[in-house]
């Protein structure tokens, strides 16, 4: 059998991608979904809630209520509960991060309604009992235990902890173990009450769903989500001050030390983000498991690749509502930190933002950004995910072809010129854990943010 | 090695971590479950968890019929709290008042904050640079001539003290000085040489400042011996060790030097001192 060659072209089939169509309720709850055509879909229900709307004393109740969602509704315990979602063969997940929190679930398009029942139940009348209150609380602490084995999350956690010190940004998702020891029924219920409120929800799908359905299941559902605070007391984000800064944990009989430096980056709304993320891209990527060698296209990957100097990199950009932290990941042996520290700096500040960067670097990212924007998108729930955070940072859905279209309008200038405005002479904020004795002194870090000639 | 001894009736309220950590814990709450078992049986089994904490059980020689359960930690204790436990201390003490409010964003002062800094570094290191300029001249320019030394190179003279057609002869900067205070005929004689005459052509206004007075360097210009005043065929001076004959100008005559005495830079400070050097 001969496949004919695709006829469609990428700007046809970005043009042609289905819309997302949004609605409101009266209550303020958003209905947002893509059509795609798929026998299955995603369904959830994304929530502006998450670690930054936490205080001191409650930290961690996020990551705790997540664990309590599926444990048993009111009108379905847990055993009921589950019984539901797997004789549909669905999936039911839920992910909390620092400005969202998620319950998900993948399902037959068909079992649409059913799904969306479920998740309604799951969200607004979530049963809470005191036994399982403490029964999770055992298995908290044990995943609090388990996190402490995976070194990117807890660097990139201590980065946060650190450049966002003293704002509710730098709390992390899990909580402290002092929290998760003493945080009780009440507080969880006072969490949901104050934050889990319809004008900031959204029900998100994708898949094979069709809108009008949607809505009418969520009118029939999520009526009842409240919209009203206790004594009108409407949280507010604070903006978050940037400290720049360094941490260490250092421990020499680490294998391996896990380095992440970062500069304030972009808020979510932000024109910039785009020639950072162009920037970024330029940047890429690296993992000594990977095949390309010292032929990557990145200049530092080749680099890293060549001199061994690192075990794998990653150049990220975490946008929040009103700051962001853009920086570098890298994970290396004892011996080669100062190098990767120089050349990353050297990279990121040098290349990207004094004359060097060239009209094929620029070219080039690009691209990747482009095949790698689209390549996210390669399912019902990654869709359904994309749809979800965009309404809630955005309130609505960019399209793939919007993004292509201020993709295209980068030019190597404008990559020269934000990232002199983000990155050139600024402080970076710096975490470090493992076998970092190598590591320069903060101040020699902030010196490498410039460079004396013009 | 840490080692806490227990009685086994009191196990689970004796075994106080002062750190409370993760692992300790769900320790504890394992050894509540495990103590029923002991008794129940008889048997102990070990505990080994982690941390390679161990509890055995021992027989203490004293109380024989009790046993006792030792819980030790063996190997490298290495209890770690959850990282989300750090919390990065509070700095405000050392905060710019700029950035105190952590519900502010740092963006907004960090032009002005880093141009006060860089302004303050710029000219602490002016100042600096040129305390170390000071410093460094002040120490090398202590190998350059002492006080007394460069006092040594003037020479003040009293001119009263010098009576008329007399020469004086002083030590100055190591050589003869010469002050000779001229009658009016040696004035005249000089002042009427022919300068074609002379070795070396000078004419004697040319050598004075003031005709009275001639002020020479007392070092022949031949091999640099001190000649004698008042002496030779010219009225002036007369070299001993070669022959050389000076008039009262202090110009050569005859003899085998070739140039006329030195005449040093000196001036008169008034009608009766003159300051040379």
């Amino acid at each position: 059998m001969v496949v004919p060659p695709s006829s469609v072209s990428y700007a046809q089939s970005l043009a042609g991608a289905p819309e997302t169509r949004l609605t409101a309720l009266d209550n303020g709850l958003r209905v947002a979904s893509e059509e795609t055509g798929h026998a299955t879909c995603t369904v959830g229900l994304w929530i502006g809630a998450g670690s930054r709307y936490e205080s001191e004393k409650n930290n961690g109740a996020g990551f705790f209520l997540e664990h309590m969602a599926f444990k048993g509704t009111k009108k379905h315990p847990q055993t009921a509960l589950e019984q539901e979602v797997e004789s549909m063969g669905a999936h039911l997940s839920a992910y909390t991060s620092r400005e969202h929190t998620a319950y998900y679930m993948k399902t037959l398009a068909k079992d649409l309604p059913k799904a969306v029942e479920l998740l309604s139940e799951v969200v607004q009348h979530c049963s809470l009992n005191e036994a399982d209150v403490e029964q999770q609380r055992a298995v908290v602490l044990r995943e609090l235990e388990e996190v402490e084995g995976n070194l990117q999350e807890v660097c990139l956690d201590l980065l946060h902890a650190t450049a966002f010190q003293g704002t509710p940004l730098s709390y992390s998702v899990l909580g402290p173990s002092s929290n998760a020891r003493t945080l009780s029924r009440q507080d969880l219920v006072e969490y949901l009450g104050s934050h889990y409120k319809a004008p900031r929800m959204v029900l998100s799908a994708a898949g094979g769903v069709n809108h009008e359905e949607l809505v009418g299941l969520a009118k029939t559902h999520f009526s009842g989500l409240s919209f009203e605070y206790e004594g009108d007391a409407i949280p507010v984000l604070s903006p978050c001050r940037f400290t720049g800064s360094e941490i260490r944990m250092r421990d020499d009989a680490m294998p391996l030390a896990h380095v992440a430096i970062a500069v304030e980056g972009a808020r979510v709304g932000s024109p910039d983000i785009v020639p950072l993320m162009v920037a970024n891209s330029i940047i890429g990527s690296y993992d000594i498991k990977s095949g390309g060698g010292k032929n990557m296209s990145s200049r530092l990957a080749a680099m890293a690749a060549e001199e061994n100097f690192c075990e794998s990199f990653q150049a990220f950009h975490s946008s929040y509502s009103d700051t962001g932290l853009m920086g570098m990941y890298f994970v290396t042996d004892m011996h080669h930190i100062e190098d990767m520290m120089h050349w990353s700096q050297n990279a990121w500040s040098v290349m990207n933002m004094c004359t060097t960067v060239t009209d094929s670097d620029v070219a080039r990212g690009k691209k990747s950004l482009k095949a790698s924007l689209v390549a996210q998108l390669n399912g019902t729930t990654p869709i359904c995910d994309d749809i979800g955070r965009h309404v809630l940072n955005y309130g609505r859905r960019v399209p793939l072809a919007e993004w292509d279209a201020r993709i295209n309008a980068v030019t190597p200038k404008m990559v020269r010129d934000v990232c002199s405005k983000y990155i050139y002479d600024k402080c970076p904020a710096v975490a470090a854990v493992g076998p970092v004795e190598q590591l320069p002194d903060y101040n020699r870090t902030r010196a490498s943010m410039y460079w004396l000639r013009f | 090695m840490m080692s806490i001894a227990a009685r086994r009736s009191a196990i689970g309220t004796c075994l106080q971590f002062t750190k409370p950590t993760v692992n300790a814990s769900v320790f504890s709450r394992l050894v509540k479950d495990f103590v029923p078992a002991a008794s129940a049986n008889g048997k102990v089994p070990h505990l080994i968890s982690r941390v390679n904490h161990i509890i055995r059980p021992v027989r203490d020689p004293l109380l024989s019929s009790q046993f006792y359960f030792r819980s030790e930690f063996t190997g490298a204790t290495g209890i770690r709290l959850a990282h989300t436990d750090i919390k990065v201390p509070d700095f405000s003490d050392y905060r710019r008042p700029e950035v105190q409010d952590p519900n502010k964003s740092s963006q907004d002062s960090s032009e002005a904050r880093k141009v006060f800094s860089y302004l303050v570094t710029g000219a602490t290191t002016v100042v600096t640079v040129y305390a170390a300029k000071t410093v460094v001249s002040q120490f090398v320019s202590s190998m350059s001539a002492s006080a007394d030394v460069l006092a040594l190179s003037k020479i003040e003279v009293k001119l009263a003290d010098i009576p008329e057609g007399r020469n004086m002869t002083f030590k100055w900067r190591g050589k003869p000085l010469f002050v000779r205070h001229r009658t009016e005929k040696e004035i005249a004689t000089e002042e009427g040489v022919n300068l074609g005459e002379l070795r070396d052509p000078q004419h004697d206004k040319d050598r004075v400042q003031n005709p009275k007075w001639v002020i020479v360097l007392g070092v022949c210009t031949h091999l640099g011996c001190v000649p004698i005043a008042n002496a030779g065929d010219y009225g002036g001076y007369y070299c001993p060790c070669h022959g050389s004959h000076y008039d009262a100008s202090g110009r050569i005559r005859k003899g085998p030097a070739p140039l006329n005495l030195e005449v040093p830079f000196y001036e008169f400070v008034d009608e009766d001192t003159v300051v040379v050097g």
